[in-house]
């Protein structure tokens, strides 16, 4: 333990002050410092944890490898400065964790919950797109689990935090990961953290927000005794996922499972799909079956797609953009206007947006990027669609007449407009 | 949409905690004051532990023993949360076998054990300062035959010079969870550690292929708090009644021997 007063030198000389304790956890403990008169985190190691490592020498220069190449997204709260060893153990400085942040054992515990379901597509969306971002840099982080994730519950802003076992894909840290969010081919034993492992723990953890349930943990998970086999059976030989289709045998208890019960039967079909894949036998075996951080873009940017607000407060799931009836209040609830893309509809309302990943394949920090909004003219409810890209659109008017959207302007909410972006083409279509 | 706040806490396994604990006669005096200031410690320090756990809701059990045993937690374990720590008083003999088979008989589903989630394989702390002043050989048999006790995390404490190690030992089943000290400072800060490390196994992310055992928190303690090798017993195996190592069969969880 360190304490308040303690300096350490960083690997390039500087001096850390440390100011206070701030928590403990299973490798280490966590402090605010002064860094060169700003505040910042001191992650310190446990020396036991540095002495169960193979090779702490090999962990150490992995981090001041990923300190030298700088965070692959803003969502990474990434090692900015690793320090010298200090009595067998060292540590590294990174960010402190803003206000209005809770990782997502709390969201677990129901200690905070999400303010709306668009804010939890939005922190699932953020995960997912920050991987795809990590990965594409050739990286693998090595051990997801519920506590290395910090969400802000009403814009479902991520921090990810622990990135000292982010290594290029394959490197061994020497991490295995935390029990229950390992996948399977781990907990059997025949690979080490890899690309593919991480997708498998990245796929436990949206299922946990959205449901608050471990997807592995139906009725099996309710023996009287958590066995050493037993874990091995539910998590590595014969995993099952609590909503399997055909095998019931983990289904959910109508007691301790009842959140998944209640949200399952709302999911669209397309959420239920891959949530089935990726929790399938076919998943489960082939690694490389597993959907991948763009599938998951996909289907999540269109889940955001097709949420409105009724006006009791309730958000519901429209289904290809066409009016529908609030599950809550049982009102009618009436869309003028969808957006119909290639193989689905979307409701035009206000704030409604496309991102850059609806219209297909695209580089994975651009995957995000909303390419076109809903807005209203200034003081009135009249809608429109704004291009948000830096491209003319080509568009085509009601009466057939091709036109040009420069970018910024916007086109009104009308039957039978047509524009294209990126080779897509999107046709607006008024609700009868 | 269901609304958010009708969703409940994600079902979590809960993870007992035991403590057995020697208040015999000899325990008198300042010991029995340093027993109780230390686990006054450990209780708080296990409610940081319970506080952000999604993996596991912590309980806790205690049992003193001395002239017989008695459950300080006489209504079963309770949720750490809840837990406060009542002032133990020492007199009287050391029963140890008689808290081995009144621990029996609450290593069950039926009894201490059972929930609606289920249970991690409990953590056992032993303590004791003294020799054994009945027969336990026969209730370790006994409970050696519990699959609980078999498969749980069990770490021991012999605190002075007379504790009988082979005991202990033969308790844990592994004379490297035994920690031998008369050093009552080191006691308190060990037994906090051993419970923290313990309790955090089943939440902690592992290098390993394999959970660590009590050997293994009694060797990361070591390192931790940089203390000398003869802080753990030194006894070969011959010295003591070793357990027998766990079978596949032990592993059934359809057993009724649950
Ligand atoms: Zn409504």
């Amino acid at each position: 333990m360190l304490a308040t007063g303690d300096k350490i030198k960083t690997s390039s000389g500087d001096k850390i002050t440390i100011k206070e304790f701030i928590a403990e956890g299973g490798q280490g403990e966590v402090y605010k410092v002064d860094y060169n008169g700003r505040e910042k985190a001191l992650k310190w190691y446990k020396k036991s944890f540095l002495n169960n490592n193979s090779d702490p020498k090999a962990f150490y220069a992995n981090i001041k490898h990923n300190v030298e190449n700088g965070q692959p997204s803003k969502e990474f709260l990434w090692p900015l400065e690793i320090t010298e060893w200090q009595d067998d153990t060292f540590g590294y400085i990174m960010d402190l964790r803003p206000s209005g942040y809770y990782d997502i054992t709390e969201y677990m515990l129901c200690h905070i919950r999400f303010k709306s379901y668009r804010a939890i597509i939005d922190a699932c969306l953020k995960i997912v797109s920050a991987f795809r971002i990590l990965h594409s840099h050739g990286y693998s982080y090595q051990d997801l689990n519920d506590g290395n994730f910090f969400i802000d519950p009403i814009k479902g802003d991520v921090l990810i935090c622990d990135n000292d076992n982010v290594a290029p894909d394959k490197v061994e840290t020497g991490i295995l990961g935390k029990p229950r969010y390992l996948a399977p081919e781990i907990v059997l034993g025949k690979v080490k953290p890899n690309m593919l492992t991480d997708r498998f723990s990245m796929a436990i953890l949206l299922y946990i927000l959205f449901c608050l349930n471990h997807p592995l943990e139906g009725k099996k998970y309710l023996a009287d005794a958590l066995t050493p086999a037993l874990q091995e059976k539910l998590y590595g030989s014969e995993p099952l996922f609590i909503m399997d289709p055909n095998d019931k045998s983990n289904g959910p208890d109508s007691v301790a499972h009842k959140n998944s019960i209640m949200v399952w039967k709302c999911l669209p079909d397309y959420m239920k799909e891959i949530f089935i894949n990726a929790f399938s036998q076919n998943s489960f075996k082939n690694p490389h079956n597993r959907p991948t951080e763009l599938d998951w873009l996909k289907v999540l940017t269109r889940f955001r797609s097709e949420i409105i607000d009724c006006l009791c407060g309730n958000e519901v799931f429209t289904q290809n953009g066409n009016n529908c009836k609030c599950d809550c209040c049982g009102k009618m609830i009436k869309i003028p206007f969808k957006l119909e893309l290639k193989s689905y509809a979307i409701p035009a309302v206000q704030n409604s947006r496309i991102y850059k990943c609806q219209l297909g394949t695209c580089d994975a920090k651009d995957a995000l990027n909303p390419i076109a909004g809903v807005v209203s003219k200034k003081d009135s409810n009249i809608l429109g669609i704004r291009n948000k890209t830096d491209r003319k659109w080509n568009a085509i008017n009601s009466k057939g007449v091709p036109k040009k959207v420069d970018a910024g302007e916007t086109i009104p909410l009308k039957d039978g407009i047509t524009f294209t972006v990126d080779d897509m083409t999107i046709k607006i279509i008024e609700n009868k | 949409m269901p609304t958010l706040d009708k969703l409940e806490e994600t079902p979590r396994k809960e993870l007992h905690v035991f403590y057995i604990l020697d208040t015999s006669g000899s325990m008198i005096g300042t010991p029995i004051a340093e027993l109780n200031h230390a686990m006054e410690e450990c209780t708080e320090a296990l409610k940081e532990v319970a506080k952000n756990n999604g993996d596991a809701k912590l309980k806790i059990a205690v049992m003193e023993f001395n002239s017989n045993c008695k459950w300080v937690t006489d209504h079963g374990p309770e949720p750490v949360e809840d837990f406060e720590w009542e002032y133990l008083e020492a007199g009287g003999l050391t029963s140890m076998g008689a808290a081995l088979t009144e621990l029996d008989s609450q290593l069950s589903r039926n009894k201490f054990l059972s929930s609606m989630t289920g249970a991690f394989m409990p953590v056992l702390i032993f303590m004791t300062d003294g020799i054994a002043t009945d027969d336990y050989d026969r209730p370790l048999t006994e409970i050696r035959k519990n699959k609980w006790f078999k498969h749980g995390t069990k770490i021991g404490f012999a605190i002075s010079d007379e504790a009988d190690e082979k005991m202990i030992a033969s308790v844990v089943g592994n004379s490297e969870a035994v920690i031998k000290t008369n050093n009552l400072a080191l006691f308190k800060k060990l037994i906090r550690f051993v419970s923290v490390r313990a309790s955090m196994l089943a939440s902690s992310s592992r290098t390993t292929d394999k959970a660590a055992d009590g050997g293994g928190i009694v060797s990361d303690a070591k390192k931790e708090l940089d203390l000398p090798d003869d802080v753990t017993s030194s006894l070969p195996d011959s010295a003591y009644n070793k357990e027998p190592e766990a079978t596949s069969k032990d592993d059934d969880w359809n057993d009724d021997e649950w």
